[in-house]
């Protein structure tokens, strides 16, 4: 491979001058003039009623109150992979926050006020919280009509229970393994529903214009697909919705698909011709958009006396709130890739989503993998111990090696794993015991692997578009999102590269806008430099054919001897030279002038993986259940307050196979960003009361990290294992970075002090009572 | 219900004097409620708990943003003097330097701008950090009403959360701190769920000086935080500490004493046994420290 | 409903304004000025995207009135830059990739800089601390850590 000019170097985000300025602009910094209406949520206080009356009346006598709309004037229903969501709830509620009206007027404090005065008559019904009580044959019933909603065919929900998605992975016999093992491990782990907690929260504005034309606002992962769902569902032609969407301030999987932008159209259809605004409060953010699903996993695993491990049986129920629209993918995930970053020969995986009277669950960071890791991790350590094994040794004969069969059937493609264990255990000193920096304070440290594959419909398709200015300079047009990962930097460096002109000469068309961005499925799963990366290298390398084609005939010389070197067109073989500048647009004249070639250069390219199959629903089965595969390993190195229990974390090491860096530093942007971000989540949780109620939707009570929280040294390392079909072997990191980070923290505490924790969240005080407990 | 996107509508009075705002408090009663920096007030009313008709922003009134340190009569700290100002007011830095640290604790820099001394004692909440200094540093809360002036000591200041011996149409001008003892020094200990920045878990402030007429020779102050309905002294565990010889056995002690007289609940941020065992712990982190300063 | 005439200066312009009792400076900026760079993130005061100047010291913007300001100066992130030069900080942030999605920056950029303004050559703590108030979630925060330094080793704000 020749020199690279753009890929691979630390080139300066495309975004990042606007974004220090202040003048970058987010979906509620667009200005909409006198004619901006506000609308407000009425959100159902009880877990689980149905709805027996609803009374409009007075809201609509308040002053500047426009429109208040139900669910019964949106009778459908809206959801990416299975349709189970009401536009607003109009028989029945399943959580504490579920919109059952919306109110329009013409300023967020009078739709407010208005709001309250909306009188909801409910009935109680019993409710469910726990997805073990859930999937009980008496559990109260979220989804009676379960079998009549629309599903994709790979979810597979259990209609007359509240099992929206059940997977199974069977491979070998698990049963006749036991036997064989040498040591075995059998844990249940949970954790909690946890929020994304982006620093911008939902915003969505729409104006339905009384020809039909719709335009949606809205700060989002997916603008094609909130374009595809809200249209269907409210029965909306494509070509009619337009969705523009400006920067994200902040997404991690909870402004992918539909949120709250559903609702945002459906009250401007009540105001035709007025722009409404829908943003969500910081407490709303917390419990009425979407979660992190909360977790219960049995996890049974064993291994023969060298280590090796020979079977895993494991079941995941997921508490996927109280819709599951999105959610049940996760399962699927959780379920294909249930046994964790490891060759194991016999599995026995099945993996549920379950309905329960808690805020709707749904992709965030990890897409179910950081849930499952957190049993997994702890279980293969506690493997390890038994059969006196030191857990790097374990991970480094056991995790999963390019070219081995994995559990779905699927020959495991490129990837190095060990590189990446070898690379944090060096880091941290592994193996070394070292002193804690006070007598009353214990130190310990732990590590943990992860993988990750993009979980995605098999189809998902990305494409772009290069064009030129007269000087030569580049629009690049994608339908991907910023969502400050990168994307828009990744995508501009891949033009230049594949273009052979400079970095700087690029420009990423945004706000991505439906009408004019190319498509882009979503901006999700880690997905977006490899798929959009290989649609924008095709649309340079196209916009590139089309020049060399153009300039070869003007120099009568062979295409094939012609490059793109630094904006000019080169001959190997006549060592000719011609800029870019002027032929991009205008074409070439011909000799004396007698007549032009060419004309403006539009590269345009696409991408789609064709390859990805159907897994058996009985077995898991299949010949490639997913595209790849991001693989990486974190270690910890820690410290424990034993008068407190609070923890002081010295060094987080990770190290993840990114087959290209595209941009080493936004890499280790991501995996410094990403070891902070599990770092924090390893504490958090959503609360609630015995009624399903939200006891901590606010910053008060919900805490994340914050700059004195970090630990004293994040370190970071990039293995690069070229991927086959990735641009220049390039693979996702967005979400890798925090899969294991709880798991390693909960090993290193376990090295410290000598106890594990099954559940998160962690906490001072939980360590605190483990370590009294321990002692008394 | 969920907190409410903006604040509710009212009506803002600058208020130019003292008797302005008692006689806005006489007339409107609840419906009325004096401001200065709001970091509470508006939380409050955006979540519904109280709905004034009328905010009187009293920052204005003379002498309330004062810091006026007399070697004398010691310190008066007007009730609108924000956080920031009372960490870094050199007298308050060189005399009260416990004060400082408890005003330095509290949430962000940004927020320490706004947040007043008055307000975070007025709200009388549990957590608030500035409470178990101003007990342990005998200060006195000046409050100015129909009656004009009087005076009361923090003890009998806090009655409950959010309950304060505050008359209806008064309102707190300022805290007087009098002159520290020769040789004190004081540390205020807090824990949090984040590093720096969080409220009090628990909050633990140890104040000790020489005293001869001490058994031990010297006398301590512990104040508490977020254990009880109200900031408290630890009374008892005080006594230990002027009875006894100082030294580890006797701060073991009495912050085992400390933890016995805390009452805190469960709630959602910890449990009450947990808090219980943080008492004792930041006591005995807090004398310690401060024995290392006195020895 | 009371409303109030307000003169302030905001990044250096005078502004002749009327602002009802209750609405607050970040709503001020952002609905009446057209000002969008400080953001509101939380309307509590907790997670400092709003964070402006008010006479020289960070405030959360959403904590405080509009007419409050009646007299007063106000900077938000569209002030720091003269001339269309970036401020030492701003470059740094860029040097760093102390940005990802954007939305705590201008905040941060806002504290950061009255930081070292009363404090120019701060400790790896110091700056850790003035920041608690400004909540990322994206950067894990060592970036902009870093950033700081090297504007404060390159001479302040």
């Amino acid at each position: 491979m020749a020199e690279f000019s753009s890929v691979g170097k630390n080139v300066p985000r495309v975004d990042v001058f606007e974004k220090v300025t202040g003048s970058a602009i987010y979906a509620d910094d667009r200005q909409f003039g006198a004619g901006l209406y506000y609308g407000r949520l009425v959100r159902s206080p009880y877990a689980h009623a149905l709805i027996k009356k609803i009374d409009v009346s007075k809201a609509l006598e308040v002053p500047g109150v426009k429109a208040v709309v139900t669910g019964k004037d949106f009778p459908g229903r809206i959801g990416l992979y299975l349709v189970d969501r009401p536009i607003f709830a109009a028989d029945r509620v399943r959580y504490v926050g579920d919109p059952v009206a919306g109110v329009v007027a013409v300023s967020e404090e009078i739709a407010e006020e208005a709001a309250r005065l909306v009188e909801v008559e409910y009935e109680e019904l019993p409710a469910v919280f726990d997805p073990l009580e859930a999937i009980k044959p008496d559990a109260p019933l979220l989804h009676p009509d379960l079998g009549s909603y629309k599903v994709a065919p790979f979810i597979h929900p259990v209609p007359g229970t509240n099992i929206s998605e059940h997977f199974k992975l069977r491979r070998g016999d698990v049963e006749s393994a036991w036997s064989q093992c040498a040591a075995i491990v059998e844990e249940e782990f949970r954790l909690p529903q946890i929020q994304h907690v982006p620093i911008e929260t939902h915003v969505a504005v729409a104006i339905w214009e009384p020809s039909g034309e719709v335009t949606l606002w809205t700060s989002s992962q997916s603008p094609f697909a909130q374009r595809d769902l809200i249209a269907q569902s409210l029965g909306i032609p494509h070509g009619n919705l337009r969705v523009i969407s400006p920067y994200v301030g902040g997404g991690f999987g909870g402004k992918a698909g539909v949120s709250i932008e559903v609702y945002a159209v459906a009250m401007a259809r009540a105001v035709m011709g007025h722009p409404v605004k829908l943003r969500m409060t910081r407490e709303e953010e917390f419990v009425g958009t979407t979660v992190r699903q909360s977790l219960v996993a049995h996890v049974k695993v064993g291994c023969d006396a060298d280590g090796n491990l020979l079977a895993m049986e494991v079941s995941y129920y997921f508490g996927g709130g109280a819709y599951n629209d999105y959610g049940v993918n996760i399962a699927r995930a959780a379920g294909y890739s249930c046994t964790g970053p490891y060759y194991i020969p016999n599995v026995k995986g099945d993996s549920y989503c379950v309905y329960t009277n808690q805020p709707i669950g749904s992709a965030m960071r990890g897409f179910g993998m950081p849930e499952i890791h957190w049993g997994l991790e702890q279980a293969m350590d506690q493997l390890a111990e038994k059969i006196g094994m030191d857990p790097v040794e374990f991970r480094r004969r056991n995790c999963v090696k390019t070219g081995q069969i994995i559990a779905t059937g699927m020959t495991m493609p490129n990837v190095d794993l060990v590189a990446c264990i070898d690379k944090v255990a060096k880091a941290v000193n592994w193996g070394k015991k070292e002193p804690p920096s006070a007598p009353h304070k214990k130190r310990g440290k732990g590590l943990a692997i992860m993988w990750k594959a993009p979980a995605m419909p098999p189809n998902p398709g990305s494409s772009a578009i290069v064009r030129f200015n007269e000087d030569a300079t580049v629009n690049v047009e994608i339908g991907a999102q910023e969502l400050g990962q990168g994307a828009f930097t990744v995508a501009a460096q891949i033009a230049a590269e594949a273009l052979g002109v400079p970095y700087d000469w690029v420009r990423v068309s945004a706000p991505i806008d439906t009408k004019y961005s190319p498509y882009e499925w979503q901006t999700v799963a880690s997905r977006i430099t490899w798929s959009m990366g290989n649609a924008v290298k095709a649309a340079a390398e196209d916009a590139k054919r089309q020049i060399l084609e153009l300039v070869a005939e003007h120099w009568d010389e062979d295409p094939e001897d012609l490059d793109i070197k630094d904006g000019k067109v080169i001959s190997y073989k006549s060592e000719r030279e011609l800029s870019l500048k002027g032929l991009v647009v205008y074409g070439l004249p011909n000799e004396d002038f007698e007549g032009w070639k060419g004309g403006p250069i539009v590269g345009r390219g696409k991408f789609m993986p064709t390859y990805v199959t159907s897994l058996d629903p009985e077995t898991g089965q299949g010949t490639r259940a997913v595209v790849h595969y991001t693989v990486g390993a974190q270690a910890v190195d820690l410290e424990v307050d034993t008068e407190t229990g609070q923890v002081e974390i010295i060094k987080i090491a990770s190290a993840y196979d990114v087959g290209k860096a595209i941009n080493p530093d936004l890499v280790l942007t991501q995996i410094e960003g990403g070891a902070v971000h599990g770092m924090s989540s390893t504490f958090e949780a959503l609360k609630f009361d015995e009624k399903g109620r939200p006891l901590n939707p606010s910053f008060v009570d919900y805490r994340i990290a914050t700059a004195a929280d970090i630990p004293k040294e994040i370190h970071g390392d990039i293995v690069e294992t070229p991927l086959e079909d990735g641009p220049w072997g390039a693979r996702g990191i967005g979400e890798h970075v925090m899969v294991q980070t709880a798991p390693a923290i909960a090993n290193a505490i376990y090295n410290a002090i000598g106890v594990r924790f099954n559940e998160l969240p962690l906490s001072a005080e939980k360590i605190f009572m483990a370590m009294r407990e321990k002692e008394e | 219900m969920l907190a409410r996107p903006g604040l509710p509508r009212f009506d803002y009075v600058r208020a130019e004097t003292a008797d302005e705002v008692v006689r806005l408090l006489q007339e409107r009663g609840e419906a009325a409620r004096p401001f200065m920096g709001g970091t509470d007030l508006f939380v409050r009313m955006r979540d519904g708990v109280i709905h004034p008709q009328v905010v009187v922003d009293v920052k204005y009134l003379p002498g309330i943003r004062d810091v006026v340190y007399d070697a004398q009569a010691g310190l008066t700290v007007g009730a609108a003097v924000t956080m920031n100002e009372v960490a870094r007011h050199p007298d308050v830095v060189a005399h009260y330097p416990l004060l400082a640290e408890a005003a330095n604790s509290v949430a962000s820099y940004q927020l320490r701008n706004r947040a007043t001394l008055g307000g975070n004692l007025c709200n009388a909440s549990p957590a608030a950090d500035t409470a178990p200094a101003t007990l342990v540093l005998e200060g006195r809360i000046v409050l100015y009403g129909p009656d004009g002036e009087r005076e009361v000591p923090a003890t009998e200041f806090f009655l409950g959360p959010g309950k304060t011996a505050r008359g209806p149409a008064e309102i707190v001008t300022a805290i007087r701190y009098p002159l520290p003892p020769k040789g004190a020094a004081g540390r205020y200990l807090k824990l949090g769920r984040n590093k720096v920045g969080d409220l009090s878990i628990v909050g633990v402030a140890v104040f000790g000086f020489p005293d001869e007429t001490a058994p031990s020779g010297y006398r301590f102050r512990i104040g508490l935080a977020s254990v009880a309905p109200v900031p408290l002294r630890a009374t008892a565990a005080e006594e230990i500490l002027a009875e006894e010889p100082p030294g580890e056995e006797t701060f073991v002690k009495a912050a085992e004493e400390a933890m016995n007289e805390a009452s805190p609940i469960d709630d959602v941020r910890a449990s009450a046994a947990y808090r219980k065992a943080m008492v004792r712990a930041l006591t005995l982190r807090g004398l310690r420290a401060v024995w290392e300063q006195l020895a | 409903m009371g409303m109030h005439s307000i003169t302030v200066t905001v990044n250096g312009e005078k502004e002749y304004l009327e602002v009802p009792s209750h609405m607050t400076l970040l709503q001020m900026l952002r609905e009446k000025l057209a000002i969008t760079g400080p953001k509101n993130g939380c309307s509590a005061g907790e997670c400092g995207a709003c964070t402006v100047l008010l006479d020289g010291e960070p405030v959360n913007s959403c904590m405080v009135l509009a007419v409050e300001v009646d007299g007063h100066e106000v900077v938000t992130v569209e002030g720091l830059a003269k001339e269309g030069q970036l401020t030492p900080l701003q470059q740094a942030f860029i040097e760093h990739n102390a940005v990802q999605c954007g939305f705590c920056t201008p905040g941060m950029l806002i504290s950061a800089e009255a930081l070292l303004k009363r404090n120019p050559h701060p400790t790896e703590e110091e700056i850790k601390e003035a920041l608690v108030g400004n909540l990322c979630r994206c950067t894990g925060y060592i970036r902009i850590i870093r950033a700081v330094q090297t504007a404060a080793e390159k001479g302040g704000a």
